[in-house]
């Protein structure tokens, strides 16, 4: 159906969101324009912002408009300990299950030798810079445990290996509440190599 | 192209980039139909379907549906554990993956290759990091590319001359030309000279000692291995055209770093 130009095109610009097609962009256009214009304009105005405003941390590289994002700049957080995410999503989800009262470094992305993503790539002259001021003595690896999440892991380890600097790898294991019947067998063989002692 | 539907077939990821919200593309290598382009719908996400299953060194069973270019994934089993291949030898999977990818064609059956792919990734994941795995890592490498090679229908000649299809010899020394074979070197026409000529013809300097060893399979020899790596190296850029190899890239910036270690 046709619609007004301005109509069509902010039902356009609406599916540039991740999963809007065309029929929910309608109804979000639609909704906005019929029962929340303040809504529509304040969203308006934040997406403006934010994306004109937000870069990255200048020391973990996560998203932020200020230089230092505001954990890196919260001078009560451990400075001594660093764990290492592929994304901003991961720093929340540790943020929100975890008491990790540590520093981030935020990769944005892994290794993936393929695509010619390669460790500058992913910012890890700046993490390499960092460990060599000397003020990180421990990392954590958080990346994600897929194979190019692994090869990262090892890269990154290697790596503060040179700068003396001791590393963990986060635990891979059964689900909590889950049911071993029902694990994949590659977890439950991790989850096996990696039992602890009671 | 006509529908196809293949049933749990045995394949490996190559490669896999995300598509749309929860999808991904899959580049498989399969024994029938060579390398695929498959689509996994809702693998990614909070519920995701085969869950950590489609990823390289995975050994799969997987149905698909093939209809144009790119395929539909429908199921995917695990054939046994994944091949858990040592961290430090990964870009060397990544490796065997980014040629498999560069030099073969989609829809082209590759059953010997397979084997040998299935092969050399099991005998990298055997491997321990110590001392003599540089050499062994070289050894799977060179035969992998060898009969990569060999399935693409760029055999390779070893045991002849084939210019004058006399025999090779082991004393003597040969120039390779990369779309022929070995020739063999005339000492006296100036050897130096023409060495540096026939290398700008593609060719490339070797001694019949290695040609010999390469006929018979057998790498033991550094010598003879270092010989081998020129040679394949060369082949293969011939054919891989001029852009680098993003996995080698991985590697030498990884040789970089345990260099600065012993430092």
């Amino acid at each position: 159906m046709e619609f007004s130009p301005l109509i069509n095109r902010l039902i356009e610009d609406l599916r540039c969101l991740p999963g809007v097609g065309p029929k929910s962009a309608q109804r979000m256009a639609f909704h906005l324009l019929e029962r929340n214009r303040e809504g529509a304009l304040a969203l308006a105005r934040s997406l403006a912002d934010a994306s004109e405003q937000v870069g990255h941390c200048t020391q973990c590289r996560t998203l932020s408009e200020t230089d230092l994002c505001p954990l890196c700049a919260n001078a009560g957080r451990e400075q001594h300990l660093l764990c290492v995410v592929e994304s901003p999503a991961d720093v929340r989800a540790i943020e929100q299950a975890t008491p990790y009262r540590g520093r981030y470094f935020v990769l944005m992305g892994h290794l993936s030798p393929l695509d010619g993503i390669g460790p500058n790539e992913i910012g890890l002259d700046l993490l390499d810079n960092r460990l060599a001021e000397g003020v990180v003595r421990e990392l954590i690896l958080a990346t994600n445990p897929t194979v190019e999440g692994e090869a990262t892991a090892h890269y990154i380890n290697e790596m503060a290996k040179v700068h003396g600097v001791t590393s963990s790898r986060i635990a891979h294991g059964v689900p909590l509440g889950g049911e071993l019947e029902y694990v994949d067998g590659g977890t439950l063989s991790h989850a096996f190599s990696g039992r602890r002692q009671l | 192209m006509t529908d196809i539907r293949v049933l749990l077939q045995p394949a490996y990821v190559l490669h896999q980039r995300a598509y749309r919200d929860t999808s991904l593309i899959l580049e498989l290598f399969t024994p029938a139909q060579g390398r695929v382009g498959v689509i996994a719908k809702g693998v990614r996400g909070n519920k995701p379907r085969w869950r950590g299953l489609l990823q390289s060194f995975q050994p799969l069973l997987v149905s698909f549906n093939q209809r144009g270019e790119l395929g539909l994934l429908t199921e995917a089993e695990a054939q046994g554990a994944a091949l858990r291949i040592n961290p430090q030898l990964i870009a060397s999977g990544f490796y065997l993956n980014e040629i498999l990818l560069r030099l073969l064609q989609r829809h082209d059956a590759q059953l010997e290759l397979f084997g040998w792919y299935d092969t050399a990734l099991r005998e990298l994941a055997r491997l321990n990091v110590t001392d003599d795995a540089q050499a062994e890592l070289e050894i799977i490498l060179r035969r992998f590319e060898i009969r990569l090679l060999t399935a693409l229908g760029y055999g390779l000649v070893f045991d002849h001359d084939v210019h004058s299809t006399m025999p090779v010899q082991a004393e003597q020394e040969y120039i390779y030309f990369l779309e022929q074979g070995p020739v063999l070197l005339v000492e006296d026409s100036g050897p130096a000279e023409n060495a540096e000529n026939n290398e700008a013809h593609m060719g490339i300097k070797i001694s019949g000692h290695a040609l010999l060893a390469l006929q018979e399979n057998d790498l033991s020899a550094a010598t003879v291995r270092r010989q081998a790596k020129r040679l394949l190296r060369a082949m293969l850029g011939h054919y891989l055209g001029p852009k680098p190899l993003q996995s080698r890239q991985l590697l030498q910036q990884s040789a970089q770093l345990a260099q600065r270690m012993t430092h």
